[in-house]
């Protein structure tokens, strides 16, 4: 074992993580904005990358075929929110019904379980190939890295606009905002296809990323999600206040739980233990504020005055 | 108190990555690393990994080392686990099952890739104008069930048979593979064929049951699903009266009447050999032909072949005898 090997191995991590980040960006609105816990993604996880490498394959263009990809997840978000708003189903229950679906579904999109995009066949944007020894704009970390400012960048504008910002309060308070006349349901409905759109982006990179598309490919995506999203907060809340840094601050979440996964499988860890591992670390940074805030605070002061 | 818990945590992290840094040079001989990925914990596929290490264990002795790691099923993690073999330098790669194999192909270029348990790596690696060598640096062993062969077993045991239903799970990557293949040589043979799938394993009796009431005789291909279900469907296709020929041993043990088998540890044993060949001999990767079971046995299931009335021929083997 040595640490050069982990070091090398630190930019496809990298990489990775980012692709995780962007679609821990579509987690971050359902779970943190819109405040509903939204279990669709395991499908949609699936479904962009589907879609983007049979649209690929049958000789599409890149942009169209991460475009449609795009469009699927938001098609998936809108039969989560009729779920929800129209049907009156609880939002986690609607969630895993179009979970349920998509599986369905997307063994129909791509016709079998597991379908490749061969990377020396086609010109493909994000590769595991291409992060290291190559041209530095070619370099997927660049890339994806790109991609998630410009997604963060339009977010960023979105949520100031009326319409984002109505969005927002839907999630802060709902009896409040329909008291001012918002329009609550539209609003759900539009944040779930929001996020569900930008899950199937980042889904349609990961297929590219890692070669293939594979019906189980979006198994426990939301634990990733949320591990993002949670780690992100807890390690810069104190730092991060702008609402476009706390969006940056889950894709490097993403970031930090793919190295601390890549660490683990260097040191030789019994991969059978890994999705133990992780729902232990999501429990620990979920519980990590609360903890905090009821047996810490008083417990530090009292032992800081003692200390003195 | 916080502050200081922290810092010697840190210090010991420190220390314990210090420590690992200093092991593992290796002086001599020059001993291979070799990087195994294999997709999910499943009988067939750790008998291919064993026999994999078996055989290179007994031409290299001690100089070679596995690191074999498991994705669980999880087919992003195989690309974190090809990553760490690239990072790391391995080698050679061993890929285990699709997943893993596409993880590899599209991580690395370079470094001799050889895949396991694979069944079609035309499929696997969207290649087209199949000639049995993959042209860069992948190749391998399939575990393609001899298919035109258990069409004409299936032909022999029961001649009188009209309607052959094939069961298996549609989120499978290599059953429906086999599925269009068997069709076509059931069809050849004049029977006619129609499929029953199920989607995950809660749905198998039902797909089952419906299976049974519309077929003489049922196909099942080596499929993980089933697999990991024969006791349902041999709960069902017993009582019916319904003959399962299974694409493999395994399955054919749990609910089938005969199967023409490959042993998933020869195929890993094979594969073992063709990476001596590649690291210590030198041979070009991308020139290898893909290479099939060595050898295939007829067997049968006694339990099952007596309770439904069946007698098997004098060449066929009984399973665990």
């Amino acid at each position: 074992m040595n640490v050069l090997s982990l070091f090398n191995a630190m930019p496809g991590a990298v990489a990775q993580g980012l692709i995780w980040g962007i679609m821990a960006i579509g987690v971050y609105i359902t779970y943190k904005v819109l405040d509903v816990a939204d279990l669709s993604v395991d499908g949609t996880m699936c479904t962009g990358g589907a879609v983007c490498i049979v649209m690929l394959s049958n000789g599409h263009s890149m942009w169209l075929s991460l475009l449609v990809a795009t469009i699927a997840g938001m098609i998936a978000g809108l039969v989560t929110g009729i779920f929800h708003t129209a049907m009156g189903i609880p939002a986690i229950l609607s969630g895993i019904l179009t979970q349920l679906g998509l599986y369905s579904i997307n063994l129909k999109i791509m016709g079998k379980a597991n379908i490749p995009i061969n990377n020396q066949k086609y010109n493909l944007m994000v590769s595991l190939l291409n992060v290291r020894d190559v041209p530095f704009y070619k370099n997927t970390i660049l890339i994806v890295a790109l991609c998630m400012v410009i997604l963060i960048a339009c977010l960023y504008w979105f949520f100031g606009t009326e319409l984002g910002c109505s969005l927002r309060a839907t999630g802060c308070n709902e009896n409040m905002s329909r008291a001012q006349g918002i329009n609550t349901d539209l609003n759900k409905v539009l944040g779930l296809m929001l996020s569900n759109a930008i899950v199937a982006f980042s889904s349609a990179l990961l297929a590219q990323y890692q070669g293939f598309a594979d019906i189980n490919m979006g198994r426990g995506a939301i634990v990733i999600g949320l591990a993002a999203v949670i780690i992100g907060g807890v390690v810069f809340s104190k730092i991060f206040h702008n609402f476009a840094l706390k969006l940056l601050s889950v894709g490097i979440g993403a970031v930090i739980y793919y190295v601390v996964l890549q660490i683990v499988i260097w040191l030789g860890f019994d991969t059978d233990l890994l999705k133990l591992l992780s729902a232990l670390v999501v429990a620990i940074f979920l519980s990590l504020p609360y903890l905090k805030k009821r047996y810490f605070t008083k417990a530090s002061n009292v032992a800081a005055k003692g200390g003195k | 108190m916080k502050k200081k818990l922290a810092v010697l945590l840190a210090a010991v992290m420190c220390l314990s990555l210090a420590a690992c840094g200093g092991s593992g040079k290796a002086e001599g001989n020059k001993v291979y690393n070799v990087g195994i990925c294999q997709l999910v914990e499943h009988v067939a596929l750790d008998a291919a990994t064993k026999g994999f290490e078996d055989a290179l264990k007994e031409k290299l002795g001690d100089n070679v080392k596995f690191d074999e790691q498991n994705a669980q099923g999880d087919s992003a993690t195989a690309a974190t686990i090809v990553n760490q073999f690239v990072a790391a330098n391995t080698d050679l790669i061993l890929a285990n099952a699709t997943a893993p194999l596409q993880a590899a192909a599209a991580g690395t270029t370079t470094i001799p890739v050889l895949g396991t348990s694979i069944t079609d790596y035309a499929s696997a690696l969207d290649i087209d104008n199949w000639n049995g060598t993959t042209g860069r640096n992948i190749s391998g062993t399939s575990d393609l069930a001899p298919l035109k062969d258990q069409a004409a077993m299936l032909n022999e045991l029961f001649p009188d048979s009209v309607n052959v239903g094939v069961l298996y799970c549609s989120a499978e990557a290599n059953s429906q593979y086999q599925a269009d293949v068997i069709k076509a040589e059931l069809e050849a043979l004049g029977k006619t064929v129609t499929f029953f799938t199920f989607v995950d394993t809660n749905d198998v009796q039902t797909v089952c049951q419906n299976a049974a009431d519309n077929s003489d005789v049922i196909y099942v291909p080596t499929d993980n699903a089933v697999a990991s279900n024969t006791a349902i469907i041999d709960g069902v296709c017993r009582p019916a009266g319904v003959p399962v020929i299974a694409g493999e041993e395994g399955i054919c043990t749990g609910c089938g009447v005969a199967t023409l088998s490959i042993s998933y540890y020869d195929l890993g044993y094979t594969t073992g050999l063709m990476a001596y060949e590649v690291l210590v001999n030198g041979a070009d990767v991308s020139t290898m032909e893909v290479k099939y079971a060595p050898n295939v046995t007829k067997e049968y299931n006694k339990e099952i072949c007596e309770a439904l009335n069946i007698t098997v021929p004098a060449d066929y083997k009984a399973i665990g005898e």
